[in-house]
């Protein structure tokens, strides 16, 4: 048997989907977008979904799970007291630190939050609060890894990429997966959204929040359209030339398609990104236009949009929630950053009747410890990382309404039911999906690959 | 549990299983051989094992269980009907819903000799004998090495007996087995012709016929040097082939294997595989400030023609060669080619010692497998190989092997061969960097300590430095970053780190080699300065053992250092057993090198060649060159490898040599159309035949050279410190991430001299890939790149029409012609020539000129803008200490006298519209592709 385990050689079709790190097919013409032959047509899925699209609005830092949705009156009685804790890598002195919020129950289904949240308890009949999730790596990079693509390396296939790989774009003309993040990339950068070993057709797009939303997608400022179009004519003829020479090339038409896709790509891009179709009252609903919450109500509004058009995956990274020291600053700061967008988010989705077939999954790479250590010699009110308890949001998509499932010790410090690897958070994500991950594999150096690396469970307490 | 004789000549048994007349007999071997084991190993765990987790309270484990059933109620067999027995529909996975497919997993599932087997076993009746009897026919079947079953491998011996009893399909494990000696075919002058025509004559097709001098020249060029050929290079050429063709080809070769440009073609291949780097990766992506040398290393090593068994060990065990010499003989390159085994990312941080060893030591042990031995050893980290006679023992044997080697940057004098231009100069450059960041972070440390000392006063104490006030109580010593805004607290941090980053550069410039050394584990990492300790003693490092299931924390069988047993090359003829190494500190990794390039290694002259072959041609003859086991690609003509590979060996493992047999092939100057290609297509659709060649596009540093050539801009001096050309400038500014803050921006080199050298010289780092090289495929090196790929994707397109770095070299072309000739017409002209080495066709040339001056008239009334360069920049960033966003500034310090390539706003309308013309022939797809 002899197998091959590296992509076949591209038909002419493939190329002309080839979204590398742009948005790539963008501007595929409807006749091409209903030829089969292409990797982004849509696929049956495996099983009945629950879900269409998924919207991942990622913390990354590490949220802590005791300052947002998991309240420990017993670490706050605890506050500055010795700890017996050992975590991680930390050694020597350790103390308590109890939370600097207060905590409430909110809506009829009595999710705890903590008062920083003001907008997030007018959805939390929609929300499922997880608590039994427990990462591998404790440090971000690995971490982050471990959280988008299911292992730590940072060089397989993200989760988005394995969900387009499996269920097809349902619009031709944008990409499958999308990735918004502030203008700094979070650790590991693109590695994050990388197609890996699958076809480069998958990997993520990502839309830059300034400058050019995709590099070089214009050209220089003293060049037209008109220009553009007249140069592209007179490279075809060049190419067309060379072609007859070479007519058992057969990658020479696909390249020079993707000259045309470029082309309308410029008028199409920007349209996709411009909100100002949208109403007022839906801006100021997401908190455009509030120094706090403008960047990211902006990706949130962007993320509905991508969704609405089709769009498989959105990811949203906001950064800043490691906060080791002065956690009440940080923490309440990073929440308001988040509250009022994906409160608006939930409810716009809602509104659409989207919700119901899109998941919305709020996470960091990991939770924080109850307690911390002294750093530089005093004090310091933060907490470290912690990969035996986290919490996380989900939404929509089949996931219980108003429920909490799983639950950590009286401090927060470590899960306690329901506790699932990353590895079936994964799963279950792809199972709602209508995706089966034992079946969802990729032939790969020497073996058939999978999104769980060896195979996981469905967290069936979260489905409804 | 050791099998005596083994593979060498075999006859195939025809003393099958089914051959056993007595039904009886034949059931109950089945079973023995068969069954058992598979509900064994997959069924048992579940249902019946482990008495208080069975599932569906059904028990597998004997037949009185199996005939009761589970929950269902239903036995799980009736004896000769398996159409109703659920152990059999349920392990067809074709019975749902009325039996779920078992075992659950879709990739536990059984094969379809295990299913036949249980069918089979059904039908005899489902004999079960007693595990005496089950030995008694286990025994007599492991007394036959080979059967229709396949081969027994002895092997140093799995976790278990099934495994280490396991039979072999033989054509799986070609590359276990010896070279077989082949005659070469007769009738061609060269070898390889002989071997390709052979195969290709059983199919009917002719070979393709010899490309042109032009297209041969530029594929040549390429091939060797990664750089295009010049209009008067290929002009030479010409008047030589028109003489005789054969001695103008056979002259190109040994000039070009002559240029030390070959040295940075075929280094960067190495590159590839090895994963080559100037960062470690990871949260830190701290620099490694002298990797450039062990990339000169290997640049030099294919210049020089080192012969390949010496590459290899030195790469394993150089450090290992130069301890061992007279302190006064040391040749000091022998230290810089041991960084290879410091290529892979690796970063301590947050990973508790014990672990960071553990990630390291699996990432030696693969890349040495990977490299040198094309056997992908992660596939037996944690269990016995699934498919290859490659038991988790010898993993972890060649794990010992690295069991004492440590890592440091360790001082390695300056070679005369070494290029140090540029040394001062970028010393000043980091100092000021590093200057800059300290006055910072100094100030701000002030300002913290004047606000401590007033504490301390108001208090009545005596004022205490941060440091000497650390351990106090928090009564008794001001709050922590007293005195600091929170803007101020992340601008500390921020400065903090820069002075880590600059201070590490400052080493680029010292005497130093990423290296390692045999020494016990440091109780400490961090990868921002690994040294060596003073005298790290020859005490032989601590037992090492099987790690089940590749934990740290599961210690299983104890391992001598040792080699992979499967391949039956002995590394010692004393004690027990063959295949251990010493157990000294010492020479552990010498002697597995030498056990790599012994010539009896079934593999390593294999995997290169292979890997020559597939530069060369563009694919490789086996289709894995890094992974030669079962589930790699077979080789396509396994006798041509062998062929090349023992004349390889026989005449010194010297890749030149190699390259002008293959050059000189006629299977090589094919041309990429063949007249029937159709029809070949539709049998040979891969041309495995290789009966044409086949084009492929540059390569991303072969795109980037060429530009650079073809304007006459680029610099091509070799080796030396990494050189940062301009990449997109967003990219360059934008902030990236690293452990504890932003990174600093990406500055680009100053002069174009400086910038505009080959791309195996520009400054890699994994967190920041130059998007231009990303886009057009250059490899992740966090991974052992095997084979480029060369997807076309629709942002190439953008890039290449749109971006700045094209925008300049059109310019520079424009720029090029304009010098070189006075009239539009023989600015074209030439143009043309550069770019695609060939004169315009007349329909070509005048429709290019009517296009220029169509541009002409564009650009008289477009002007371009001028582009400046910021000279510091405002970062903001959320600072994690706070959440509260803050500013800083950075100084881009290069941009203070930069010098700027020419650009549109620097020119006139004249050059912008020839410009637009070189700008569309590096767009087209005859630049692009070499035939």
């Amino acid at each position: 048997m002899s197998t091959s385990i590296r992509i076949p050689i591209c038909s002419r079709r493939e190329h002309l989907f080839g979204l590398g790190s742009s948005l790539g097919a963008l501007a595929m013409t409807d006749l091409l977008a209903k030829e089969a032959a292409s990797p982004l047509a849509p696929k049956k899925p495996m099983h009945n979904p629950r879900a269409k699209a998924v919207i991942m609005l990622f913390m990354e830092g590490g949220p802590s799970q005791v300052d947002t949705f998991d309240p420990k009156p017993n670490l706050n009685e605890r506050h500055k007291t010795e700890s017996s804790r050992s975590a991680g890598l930390a050694t020597g002195f350790r103390f308590y630190v109890g939370s600097p919020f207060k905590s409430r129950k909110v809506g009829q289904s009595g999710l705890d939050m903590s008062d920083q949240w003001i907008h997030l308890p007018e959805v939390a009949d929609e929300l499922c609060n997880y608590r039994g999730c427990q990462a591998e790596s404790l440090n971000h990079p690995e971490a982050l890894f471990h959280m988008n693509t299911g292992s730590r390396l940072g060089a397989d296939p993200a989760l988005g990429s394995w969900v387009n790989y499996g269920l097809g774009s349902v619009n031709q003309n944008l990409p499958g997966y999308v990735v918004m993040s502030e203008l700094a990339l979070p650790q590991g950068g693109s590695r994050n959204w990388s197609n890996g070993f699958l076809p480069a057709h998958f990997q993520g797009t990502r839309l830059r929040p300034e400058g050019s939303p995709i590099l070089d997608l214009h050209p220089p400022g003293n060049k037209t359209r008109k220009h553009q179009r007249q140069a592209l004519d007179e490279l075809t003829f060049l190419n067309q030339e060379h072609a007859k020479k070479h007519p058992a090339h057969s990658e020479l038409s696909a390249r020079m398609e993707n000259y045309e896709l470029a082309y309308r790509m410029q008028s199409e891009v920007p349209g996709v990104m411009d909100l100002k179709d949208e109403p007022q009252a839906i801006r100021d609903a997401y908190g455009m236009g509030e120094k706090h919450t403008e960047k990211f109500g902006r990706q949130c509004l962007m993320a509905r949009r991508l969704v609405e058009k089709g769009v498989r995956f959105v990811q949203i990274f906001s950064g800043g929630w490691d906060s080791h020291d002065y956690l009440e600053r940080g923490h309440s700061s990073r929440i308001r950053s988040v509250d009022k967008p994906m409160t608006a988010l939930i409810k716009d989705l809602k509104e659409r009747g989207m919700l119901d077939d899109t998941l919305v999954i709020w996470t960091g790479e990991f939770g924080r410890t109850p307690d911390n250590n002294r750093r530089g010699g005093v004090y310091s009110l933060g907490r470290g990382h912690n990969i035996d308890a986290m919490t996380m949001l989900l939404a929509g998509g089949g996931v219980k309404k108003g429920a909490i499932v799983g639950a950590t010790d009286d401090i927060g410090a470590t899960a306690t039911e329901s506790i699932h690897p990353i590895r079936d958070l994964h799963v279950t994500i792809l199972h709602l999906l209508g995706l089966d991950d034992n079946k969802l594999t990729y032939f790969h150096g020497g073996r058939y690959k999978q999104l769980s690396q060896f195979g996981g469970k469905v967290i069936s307490e979260l489905i409804a | 549990m050791r099998l005596v004789a083994l593979i060498a000549f075999f006859s195939v048994s025809t003393e099958g299983l089914t051959a056993l007349t007595n039904p009886e007999q034949e059931g109950e071997a089945l079973f023995s051989l068969k069954v058992y084991p598979t509900l064994s190993s997959k069924c048992f765990s579940c249902h019946g094992k482990d008495p208080k987790k069975i599932k569906g309270q059904l028990n597998l484990t004997s037949r009185e269980d199996m005939l009761k059933g589970g929950e269902s109620e239903t036995a799980s067999l009736t004896p000769k009907k398996p159409l109703l027995s659920p152990l059999y529909l349920a392990s067809t996975r074709d019975h749902e819903p009325d039996w779920s497919s078992m075992p659950p997993k879709d990739n536990d599932r059984l094969n379809s000799n295990q299913i036949r087997e249980i069918k089979r076993w059904i039908e005899l009746g489902a004999p079960w004998p007693n595990q005496q009897r089950r030995a008694m026919y286990t025994a007599k079947e492991r007394a036959k090495v080979s059967t229709s079953e396949g081969i027994l491998i002895e092997t140093s011996g799995g976790l278990s007996e099934e495994w280490t009893y396991r039979r072999y399909n033989p054509e799986d494990l070609w590359a276990f087995l010896p070279l077989k000696k082949t005659a070469v075919p007769p009738g061609s002058l060269n070898p390889i012709d002989a071997f390709i025509a052979r195969t290709l004559k059983e199919t009917k097709f002719k070979p393709a016929p010899q490309a042109n001098f032009r297209t041969l020249i530029k594929r040549a060029y390429y091939n060797l040097t990664g750089l295009p050929p010049t209009p008067y290079q290929i002009y030479q050429f010409r008047l030589a082939w028109d003489k005789n063709p054969s001695n103008a080809w056979n002259k190109l070769i040994d000039e070009l294997l002559a240029s030390p440009h070959y040295g940075e073609r075929w280094g960067q291949h190495w590159l590839d595989i090895a994963r080559y780097a100037d960062t470690g990766g990871y949260s830190n992506d701290y620099e490694r400030s002298n990797a450039w040398r062990y990339r000169d290393y290997v640049i030099r090593s294919f210049n020089n023609d080192k012969p390949y068994n010496k590459f290899v060990v030195e790469q394993i065990a150089g450090d290992e060669i130069w301890y061992s010499q007279q302190p006064d003989q040391r040749n000091p390159e022998l230290l810089i080619a041991s960084s290879f085994l410091r290529m892979g990312p690796w970063d301590p941080a947050m990973v508790k010692a014990p672990q960071a060893r553990q990630i390291y030591l699996d990432d030696i042990v693969n890349a040495v497998g990977q490299t040198f031995l094309s056997t992908s050893m992660r596939c037996f980290k944690c269990h016995d190989h699934k498919f290859d006679p490659l038991p988790t023992r010898d993993y972890y044997r060649m794990y010992a092997v690295f069991a004492g080697t440590q890592l440091a940057e360790r001082p390695v004098p300056f070679l005369e061969s070494e290029n140090l231009s540029g040394l001062e100069q970028g010393r000043n450059n980091t100092q000021k960097m590093l200057s800059h960041a300290k006055n910072k972070h100094n100030a701000l440390y002030k300002k913290q300590e004047s606000a401590a000392r007033e504490w301390f006063t108001q208090e009545g104490r005596d004022y205490l430095d941060e440091n000497s006030r650390r351990k106090l109580p928090d009564k008794e010593k001001p709050p922590r970053h007293v005195g600091l805004s929170p803007e101020e607290q992340g601008r500390m941090k921020v400065r903090k780190q820069d002075e880590w980053i600059w201070n590490r550069r400052m080493e680029r410039y010292k005497p130093m080699a990423q290296g390692v050394y045999n020494g016990p584990d440091p109780k400490t990492l961090n990868a921002r300065a690994m040294r060596m300790p003073k005298s790290p003693g020859n005490q032989p490092p601590p037992q090492s053992h099987i790690l089940m299931g590749g934990a740290l924390n599961a210690p299983g069988d104890k391992v001598s250092p040792g080699v992979l047993s499967a391949l039956k090359l002995p590394v010692t003829t004393e004690g027990d057993d063959p295949y251990k190494i010493t157990n000294a500190l010492h020479g552990r990794r010498l002697t597995l090198a030498k056990w790599i390039t012994n010539s009896r290694n079934t593999i390593t002259a294999r995997s290169i060649v292979n890997r020559v072959w597939q530069h060369h041609f563009g694919k490789p003859l086996a289709r894995n060159p890094n992974n030669f086991g079962s589930k790699g690609g077979k080789p396509t003509h396994p006798e041509l490898l062998d062929w090349l590979a023992a004349d390889f060996m026989a005449n010194g493992w010297k890749f030149k040599r190699l390259h002008r047999i293959i050059m000189t092939s006629e299977t090589y100057r094919q041309s990429g159309t063949h007249p029937a290609i159709k029809k070949l297509r539709n049998i040979d659709p891969d041309n495995n035949l290789i009966a044409y060649r086949e084009p492929r596009r540059l390569t991303a540093e072969e795109l980037r050279d060429s530009l650079l050539k073809t304007t006459g801009e680029l610099n091509p001096m070799i080796g030396g410190l990494p050189v940062s050309p301009e990449i997109n400038m967003e990219v360059a500014l934008q902030p990236r991430m690293i452990q504890f803050s932003l990174a600093p921006a990406y500055q680009p080199s100053r002069s174009p001299q400086e910038r505009n050298r080959r791309t195996i010289y520009a400054y890699r780092t994994r967190g920041q890939p130059d998007p231009f090289l990303e886009l057009f495929n250059q490899p992740n090196p966090n991974n052992s790149c095997e084979q480029r790929d060369s997807a076309a994707v629709t942002p190439q397109a953008l890039t290449l029409l749109n971006s700045q770095m094209m925008t300049d070299r059109s310019i520079a072309l424009a720029l090029r012609v304009e010098k070189e000739f006075d009239t539009l017409h023989l600015q074209v002209k030439r143009a043309v020539q550069l770019a695609f080495g060939r004169v315009p066709s007349k329909p070509e040339w005048e429709r290019l000129k009517q296009y220029v001056s169509r541009m002409h008239d564009y650009h008289l009334t477009h002007q371009a803008k001028p582009i400046h360069y910021p000279k510091s920049i405002v970062r903001s960033l959320i600072e994690e200490l706070t959440g509260q966003p803050f500013e800083y500034e950075e100084i881009l310090p290069v941009f203070d006298n930069y010098v700027p390539d020419t650009r549109s706003a620097d020119v006139t309308a004249e050059t912008r519209s020839l410009a637009d013309l070189c700008l569309l022939l590096f767009n087209s797809n005859e630049f692009i592709y070499v035939y």
